[in-house]
């Protein structure tokens, strides 16, 4: 994938809402995404780029806000990454875009609290039903059953 | 019309070893709809490693598989590695990838066993398993252990391996070829594993790409994808890697791919041992990682392995995610057990190569 040219198209078609690329070790480079720009960017990938694997969903809580990162591959590495505040944790489902991006959407919707707006199957994928302790990777949760 | 059933399979069930639940609603003998619940082997390794050193943690990610353990520690140290900018000697890339491709062989086999099992042919299962001992004991004399093998370590390997070893690893191989060649003999002509798998658990290549299938999978249905070719990490720049592709997408095309791979990974192991570079086998690794984030992925045996690791500059991981090829092809299962025999259950569960230790983290 000719990563300066998916750069160059995603700033054309979505002006400021693309942040500058960084390139990452060992092959990737992160652009960040404006949360409502998500998705015109995939649909972009996927109808002007042909870039149809999506590796995984990572979902993370850096302590100011929460971030999730779309990990895209084609050759290379391209992540999209959209950042959520805590109070609005809700971001727009892909499951629609890329059939498997569902799946990945359950397991950072319990781990993390992140509501995927649109995905009908948001139930558990790896925690007990029970659960109550509170999604794990938030920072306040400790992991040990206390918050 | 005849009645609904719903039949629940699992979490502990005689098709896989694993705990896994499917419940599957059947109309006679044809499978309606299947849904499928994860997470009895879900051990919280992500949010563990929040709490581990990056060295401790080498040994905790070696335990997400019990098969292909040692995939897991070389994308993991080739992204921390890569974000403290270590220079990994040539022998310990060498060495990394030569158990990379052991481990893809007895994977293969053991699957092989596990398939033939499923469909009622134990013959296979018991030859394609015998078999697979010749690995586990050449991994077993290099590293002390058959499936966890401990050789990774941040900067390298911890072991190394002399020229005698090397001659009579080479000796080895040379009856597990014979063995290889005879399985792929019943897999390619054996008229009552092809009348079993043949056209059953099928996926287009449209499908394969929307499920972000991966791996051998993948190539079954003639997606032609292999990280060790299409990103290669060192060795697998050196190396020229024949890719096998099977049009059919179905158990039966899995079958062809896999048993061709373990003749291709025995060929890149002969060529790892011979062209072996000299010089030491590890550098030394600082215990603190620098600030920033990487990502790494690797072919493991079932297909593109995935870690991303950010560091906030001390020596734990302020996130590790890990991201298994097999949680990709549980994805579609639910598609793929539409409309099938009840009786054809096991073959499909079987054919994708499940490893439920490794989707549940």
């Amino acid at each position: 994938m000719d990563r300066d040219a998916v750069v160059q198209a995603m700033r054309a078609a979505l002006g400021a809402a693309v942040g500058e690329p960084r390139t990452l070790p060992v092959d990737d480079l992160f652009v960040s995404v404006e949360l409502t720009a998500l998705r015109a960017a995939v649909e972009l990938l996927q109808n002007e780029f042909d870039i149809w694997h999506l590796s995984t969903v990572t979902g993370l809580d850096d302590g100011e806000q929460l971030l999730l990162h779309y990990h895209f591959w084609q050759g290379s590495g391209l992540t999209l990454s959209v950042s959520l505040p805590y109070e609005r944790a809700e971001a727009p489902t892909l499951s629609d875009l890329i059939e498997v991006a569902g799946f990945y959407e359950r397991e950072v919707a319990e781990m993390l609290g992140v509501t995927f707006v649109g995905n009908a199957d948001l139930r558990p994928l790896l925690l007990p039903d029970d659960w109550d302790e509170g999604p794990p990777l938030r920072r306040h949760v400790d992991g040990q059953g206390g918050q | 019309m005849m009645d609904r059933m719903t039949i629940p399979i699992g979490p502990q069930h005689p098709l896989l070893k694993e705990p896994m639940a499917f419940t599957v609603t059947v109309e006679g003998e044809r499978v309606l709809e299947a849904a499928m619940r994860l997470g009895y082997v879900h051990r919280g390794i992500e949010k563990l490693a929040e709490s581990r050193t990056y060295v401790q943690l080498v040994h905790v990610v070696e335990r997400i598989c019990g098969i292909c353990s040692h995939v897991h520690t070389t994308t993991f140290c080739d992204a921390v590695e890569s974000l403290m900018g270590l220079e990994v000697p040539p022998r310990a890339y060498y060495i990394r990838a030569l158990l990379c491709e052991m481990e893809r062989i007895h994977s293969h086999l053991l699957w092989l066993g596990v398939l033939a099992k499923n469909v009622g042919f134990d013959t296979v299962f018991m030859y394609s398993w015998r078999d697979r001992e010749i690995v586990l004991d050449i991994m077993e004399e290099l590293s002390g252990g058959r499936v966890s093998h401990a050789v990774n370590i941040l900067g390298g390997v911890r072991i190394d391996l002399d020229a005698a070893q090397v001659q009579r690893i080479l000796e080895r191989f040379d009856a597990l070829e014979r063995q290889v060649e005879r399985a792929l003999e019943v897999v390619e002509q054996e008229r009552t594993l092809r009348a079993r798998t043949q056209g059953v658990g099928i996926l287009t290549p449209d499908e394969v790409r929307r499920y972000c299938v991966v791996g051998p999978t993948a190539r079954a249905s003639g997606v032609d994808v292999d990280m060790r070719r299409d990103a290669p990490r060192p060795p697998y720049d050196e190396l020229d890697v024949n890719v096998i592709l099977h049009d059919a997408g179905d158990v039966w095309a899995r079958t062809v791919v896999r048993a061709h791979e373990t003749r291709e990974s025995l060929r890149l192991a002969r060529i790892l041992l011979a062209n072996l570079p000299e010089g030491p086998t590890s550098a030394r690794a600082r215990r603190r990682v620098p600030a920033g984030e990487a990502v790494a992925r690797s072919e493991a045996p079932r297909g593109e392995v995935f870690y991303y690791v950010r560091s906030d500059g001390s020596d734990t991981p302020a996130r590790l995610k890990v991201r298994t090829p097999t949680l990709t092809t549980l994805a579609t299962l639910p598609r793929q057990l539409e409309g099938v025999a009840l009786a054809d259950v096991p073959v499909v569960l079987a054919g994708v190569d499940l490893c439920i230790a490794c989707a549940d983290r």
